[in-house]
C-alpha cells in the first residue's frame, strides 16, 4: 500500500485509541508481560552462566597423580614424559610441596591461619595432569599401568555433579521459555481480541467502506507489538539491575567461578528479550485477530 | 450502474424484506426511493453495497455481481461507494476532518490529495468551521453533513443516502436533498432513501420508486 507511511501517524493514534478504550486492562498486560519477560531474562542469563562455568570447569578436569617420594628426581621426570604421552593429556607439570601448601593458602584466604597448627608443611608434592574431560576414563586406565604411582586422584565425581546441575537448569529453562511463550501468546492475543470487540462497531464502518482487512487489523498489530515490547523493555530493565547486584553478591564470597563478562551478558540479554517479545507480540496480535474474526 | 433482475433478500430469521426488485439506474440519474418504515429501504441499499447479498435473482452494481465468495471484488466495489448510512456511522474520539479523511486513506489518492479533499468536501457541506471539532459534540444536523462529506470526497461513483432527511423539518429536510442530489454529475448517481414522500413532489429530473412490503414500484414524479 504506498499510502501505508503516511497513513502511520493515523495507525500509530488509532493504537492508542485503542489502548485508551481499555486503559486497565492495557497497563495490566504490559506488567504481566513485563514480569514474565523478566523471569525469561533471568533464566536466559543463568543459562548463559551456567554454559560458562560448565565450560570453564570442564577445563579444570584434571588427575593429581602422587608418587612414591623416595623416587628420584630423574623418576619423577621419566614418569611425567610418560603420562604426557598419553592420549587425552592436555598438560602435565610437577606441584613442588611449597606451591601445594601455597595454593591451599590461597583457596582458604583468611582461615589460611589453621596450616600455621602444623609444624612441617602437610602436603605432599604430585603431578598434575590437565586432561580433556571425555578421556577421563581412559586416562585412568592407562595411568593404572605405570609403575611409580602412589594413587591417583580425580575431581570427576564434582565435575559430574555439576554438568548434572547444568543440565536439569537447561532443561528447566526450556520449561520456563515454554511458559513465558505461551502465557505471552495468550495474554496479547485476549487483549487485541478484547481490544476488537471494543471497537466492533467502527470496524464494521471500515468494512462497509471498504477498508481492506489489513489496514484495520494494523493498529491492533501495533498495539499487541508496542504492549509486548513495552513490556520487553520494562523486563530488561529489571534484568540488568539485577543482574548487576547478582554480580556484585558473587564477586565477594565467591571469587573464583567463572563469570562472563557483565556487558556482554546484559546486552545479549536484551537483544534476545527484546527479539522474542517483538515476535511474541506479532504472533499473539495474530491470534487474537484471528480469532475474533472466526467469532 | 445497477442492474437488479427480480432480486429478493430473505434475511436468516426468515424475514422476507426484498422481492420482485427488477430496476436499473445509470450513470448521471437521480433516483429517490420513498416508503414506509420497514418497507425495505434500508435493505435494498444494503444490496447495492454488498452489506447483504441476494437470495433471489441476481444484482450487478458498477459491473460487479452481487454473490457471496467474492470478498476482494465486493470491497473494490464499496471502495466506489459513497455511504451516508442512517446512523451516520461517524467514528467516535476523531474529528469531523479526520472522519472524512479515514473514509480516503485506503483509496488510490496520492497522499498529498487527501487533506485537501477532505477540507473541499466540509467546505462543500458548510462544516469547514467544524473541521476539528470532535464529532461526539456536533449536533445532529452537523453529524450528518459529516457523513455527508466522507461520502463525497471520496469521489464515488454511486451515493447511497439512507433517510437523510430523518426528523428534519421540511425546510431542512429540502436543504440536504438539495446537497445531497449537487453530487449528482455524469458519472455520478445518487440514490436517496426517504419515508416522506410528500418531499419530493415537484423533483422533475429524478426517478422515483415506491417500496411496500419488499416490493417496488415506479412513479412518476413532476
Ligand atoms: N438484519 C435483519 N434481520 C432480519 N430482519 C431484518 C433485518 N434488517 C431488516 N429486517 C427486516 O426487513 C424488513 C425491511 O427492513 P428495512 O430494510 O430496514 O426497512 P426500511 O429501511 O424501509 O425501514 C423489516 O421487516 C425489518 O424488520
Ligand atoms: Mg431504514
Amino acid at each position: 500500500m504506498k499510502n501505508f507511511f503516511y497513513n502511520a501517524a493515523y495507525f500509530l493514534k488509532e493504537a492508542k485509541t485503542v489502548i485508551r478504550l481499555n486503559l486497565l486492562s492495557n497497563i495490566f498486560s504490559l506488567f504481566s508481560t513485563g514480569l514474565i519477560f523478566f523471569i525469561l531474562a533471568m533464566v536466559i542469563s543463568c543459562w548463559w552462566i551456567s554454559a560458562q562455568v560448565v565450560k570453564a570447569i570442564q577445563e579444570e578436569a584434571e588427575i593429581n597423580v602422587f608418587f612414591d617420594e623416595s623416587i628420584g628426581d630423574g623418576d619423577v621426570m621419566q614418569l611425567l614424559g610418560k603420562i604426557k604421552g598419553i592420549e587425552g593429556v592436555r598438560e602435565v607439570r610437577v606441584v613442588a610441596e611449597d606451591e601445594a601448601y601455597d595454593r591451599m593458602a590461597a583457596i582458604l584466604g583468611k582461615e589460611a591461619r589453621v596450616l600455621e597448627f602444623f609444624d612441617d608443611n602437610p602436603f605432599s608434592p604430585f603431578i598434575e595432569v590437565k586432561i580433556y574431560l571425555e578421556k577421563m576414563d581412559t586416562v585412568l586406565e592407562e595411568l593404572g599401568t605405570l609403575t611409580g604411582i602412589q594413587h591417583v586422584r580425580d575431581n570427576r565425581a564434582v565435575l559430574d555433579r555439576l554438568r548434572n546441575i547444568a543440565g536439569v537448569l537447561n532443561s528447566l529453562g526450556y520449561l520456563v521459555v515454554a511458559a513465558v511463550g505461551i502465557s505471552t501468546l495468550v495474554i496479547i492475543s485476549h487483549i487485541i481480541r478484547l481490544g476488537i470487540f471494543n471497537n466492533q462497531e467502527p470496524i464494521d464502518t471500515l468494512r462497509l467502506l471498504g477498508a481492506p482487512e489489513f489496514f484495520i487489523a494494523f493498529p491492533f498489530l501495533l498495539v499487541g507489538l508496542l504492549l509486548t515490547l513495552g513490556g520487553g523493555m520494562l523486563a530488561a530493565a529489571l534484568a540488568a539491575f539485577a543482574l548487576k547486584h547478582v554480580y556484585i553478591q558473587m564477586a565477594g564470597p565467591l571469587p573464583f567461578i567463572p563469570l562472563p563478562p557483565r556487558e556482554a551478558l546484559v546486552s545479549g540479554m536484551i537483544i534476545v528479550v527484546m527479539s522474542l517479545s517483538a515476535i511474541l507480540g506479532i504472533v499473539g496480535s495474530l491470534f487474537g485477530l484471528s480469532s475474533a474474526k472466526s467469532n | 450502474m445497477i442492474e437488479a433482475k427480480d432480486v429478493g433478500l430473505r434475511y436468516p430469521d426468515g424475514t422476507l424484506a426484498l422481492k420482485n426488485i427488477d430496476l436499473r439506474v445509470e450513470p448521471g440519474e437521480i433516483v429517490y426511493i420513498t416508503g414506509s418504515n420497514g418497507s425495505g429501504k434500508t435493505s435494498l441499499l444494503k444490496l447495492f453495497m454488498g452489506a447483504e447479498y441476494p437470495t433471489m435473482g441476481s444484482l450487478k452494481v458498477l459491473g460487479q455481481p452481487v454473490v457471496k465468495g467474492q470478498a476482494a471484488a465486493i470491497r473494490q466495489l464499496r471502495m466506489a461507494i459513497g455511504p451516508v448510512f442512517q446512523e451516520f456511522r461517524l467514528i467516535k474520539g476523531r474529528t469531523a476532518m479526520e472522519n472524512v479523511m479515514l473514509g480516503m486513506r485506503f483509496l488510490d489518492i496520492p497522499p498529498g490529495q487527501l487533506k485537501k479533499n477532505a477540507g473541499d468536501a466540509l467546505v462543500k457541506v458548510g462544516l469547514e468551521h467544524k473541521a476539528h471539532s470532535l464529532v461526539e459534540n456536533l449536533s445532529w444536523g452537523e453529524s450528518q453533513r459529516v457523513a455527508i462529506a466522507r461520502a463525497v470526497a471520496r469521489k464515488p461513483a454511486l451515493i447511497l443516502a439512507d433517510e437523510p432527511t430523518g426528523n428534519l423539518d421540511k425546510d431542512n429536510a429540502l436543504k440536504i436533498l438539495e446537497l445531497l442530489t449537487s453530487f449528482k454529475d455524469k458519472k455520478t448517481a445518487v440514490i436517496i432513501t426517504t419515508h416522506a414522500p410528500h418531499l419530493i413532489e415537484g423533483e422533475k429530473d429524478a426517478k422515483h420508486i415506491r417500496m411496500e412490503k419488499g416490493s417496488m414500484n415506479w412513479e412518476r414524479l413532476g
